[in-house]
């Protein structure tokens, strides 16, 4: 009697545990989500600025900086899920990097304040935002182990947890940082 | 900057006649070491065995802490002047060819609020002590090293003190060139390289005097060092991918467990060396490679660290 009564607070015991972990991974990632929502919230705050400072100069490339735009409007939508805000967010990073490399093309730009202050700015965000993308990816996959593996799939499944999607960091990404380094 | 090739040059060729004399000083000091060693030891050898037969342990053992202590303080006394002369002469030039700009303190030492700030040590030290101080400035930004030891006293029951060392090494203080506002620390990993990658993980992640623990994107930086921090996103921003590439690189050249942190604004580097360094060398010969590089490449390590982590790219907001 007293010994099935042991095994069963045990197993209870573990089952909670297992239930906990799963709790906090999750909120784990949607936590950090939350610091990455900011950051990407902090370059969009900058697109317009950047578009209007630029657009006078940049005739060639009107179509970019049409896209970034709009882009921009598409973040701002209410109720987009954290799924489209990655994609957004990849296609953001490198349409901006578009921009930048075609700005040293333009001496009248480069020679700009405005545009170099802006320029600064969003490279710096831009690290933040890498930073940001990097926790995300690792809270992600500690979750997305945990829903996978033995013995906590069983109860991710049964709490219909499903696995999240990472950031793709893409190569021309780190290119940008190195853009950014000609001008220190 | 120099490489260390141009300071090992510069060791042999510009510093070659003052070494030259300090040979001699150093060959006289090592007869007279000789000498007054083995009249002392034998000094205390005959008391020991007068009271050999007294068949009091405890007078024995005390007799054994005099003896090592008397020791050190005659060996310290004998070499006072040969080790001042050492540093003067061949410590604060080396120093200076590798940065004219910095300025060097033979007696001082990192203070101990420094010490404390970093966090690096759970426990903080009853008492510290160091010499070799260095500080300046390098391209910009604010540096300061030192040797360091710092104990901490034990008392048993008996009310018997021992102190027991919890860094003795090289104290690296430096600005950082990034803005943060938590705090990040990154030590040597040993649980994971001693219990594997699932049970040190597991260790790693429950030590209790720490922060969260913070997983990184590099492999071979994982199995090297552990990273704790208040701040996930943040020690990701700190520890990008070129600054964990450079800290992995650091570590191989020293060949030394390192200890990093990132406080206010500041990151606070402890090279764990286990003995004291710049002293100089007295039973064997300062023209020797072996012992001539431990000097030129401990300090090239150091001063170079601005350069080789690329403190002096500071962020422009920082500027």
């Amino acid at each position: 009697m007293s010994t099935s009564l042991i095994v069963m607070a045990v197993i209870a015991v573990i089952l909670t545990l297992m239930y906990n972990s799963l709790v906090s991974r999750k909120n784990q990632v949607e936590n950090i989500f939350a610091s990455v929502d900011t950051v990407l919230k902090k370059r969009y705050d900058l697109i317009p600025n950047l578009v209007a400072s630029v657009s006078k100069y940049m005739q060639h490339e009107k179509s970019l900086l049409e896209q970034v735009t709009k882009l921009r409007a598409d973040a701002n939508k209410p109720n987009i899920s954290d799924e489209q805000k990655i994609a957004l967010d990849a296609e953001v990073s490198s349409t901006l990097g578009s921009i930048m490399i075609a700005v040293e093309n333009y001496p009248e730009l480069k020679a700009n304040e405005n545009v170099m202050h802006l320029q600064r700015s969003l490279s710096e965000i831009e690290e933040q935002i890498s930073a940001a993308r990097r926790a995300y990816n690792q809270a992600v996959t500690d979750y997305n182990n945990a829903i996978e593996m033995i013995p906590t799939n069983f109860m991710a499944n049964a709490m219909h947890y499903r696995r999240k999607e990472v950031f793709e960091i893409a190569k021309d990404q780190r290119q940008n940082v190195n853009v950014k380094e000609l001008f220190n | 900057m120099k490489s260390v090739s141009e300071v090992t040059d510069f060791y042999y060729k510009t510093l070659y006649p003052t070494l030259k004399k300090l040979e001699d000083d150093r060959k006289h000091l090592k007869y007279r070491i000789i000498i007054v060693g083995g009249l002392y030891t034998l000094g205390f050898f005959l008391i020991f065995l007068a009271f050999l037969d007294a068949n009091s342990s405890d007078f024995l053992v005390f007799l054994a802490f005099v003896y090592i202590g008397g020791g050190t303080f005659i060996y310290k006394l004998l070499t006072k002047d040969y080790t001042g002369e050492f540093k003067n002469k061949i410590i604060e030039p080396l120093i200076h060819s590798i940065d004219s700009n910095l300025s060097y303190l033979s007696e001082m030492h990192i203070s101990q609020e420094q010490f404390n700030k970093s966090e690096l040590f759970t426990k903080l030290p009853d008492k510290i002590n160091g010499n070799d101080y260095v500080s300046g400035e390098i391209d910009g930004v604010k540096i300061e090293f030192s040797d360091l030891h710092a104990q901490i006293r034990h008392k048993n029951s008996k009310g018997n003190e021992s102190w027991e060392t919890m860094f003795k090494g090289l104290f690296i203080v430096s600005e950082f060139n990034k803005n943060f506002k938590g705090k990040t620390v990154i030590l040597p990993d040993t649980a994971q390289s001693t219990f594997g990658d699932l049970i040190g993980n597991w260790l790693q992640s429950n030590n209790f005097g720490r922060d969260e623990l913070v997983k990184m994107d590099n492999i071979e930086f994982e199995k090297e060092f552990v990273v704790y921090s208040t701040d996930q996103i943040e020690a990701r921003y700190i520890l990008s991918h070129s600054l964990m590439k450079r800290l992995l690189i650091f570590k191989q050249k020293s060949q030394y467990p390192v200890y990093i942190s990132f406080i206010g604004e500041s990151i606070y580097m402890a090279i764990y060396y286990s003995k004291d360094l710049f002293e100089p060398s007295v039973f064997r010969s300062l023209l020797n490679y072996k012992i001539a590089m431990e000097y030129v490449k401990t300090l090239h390590l150091t001063i170079t660290i601005v350069e080789e982590l690329k403190l002096n790219q500071k962020l422009w907001s920082k500027r």
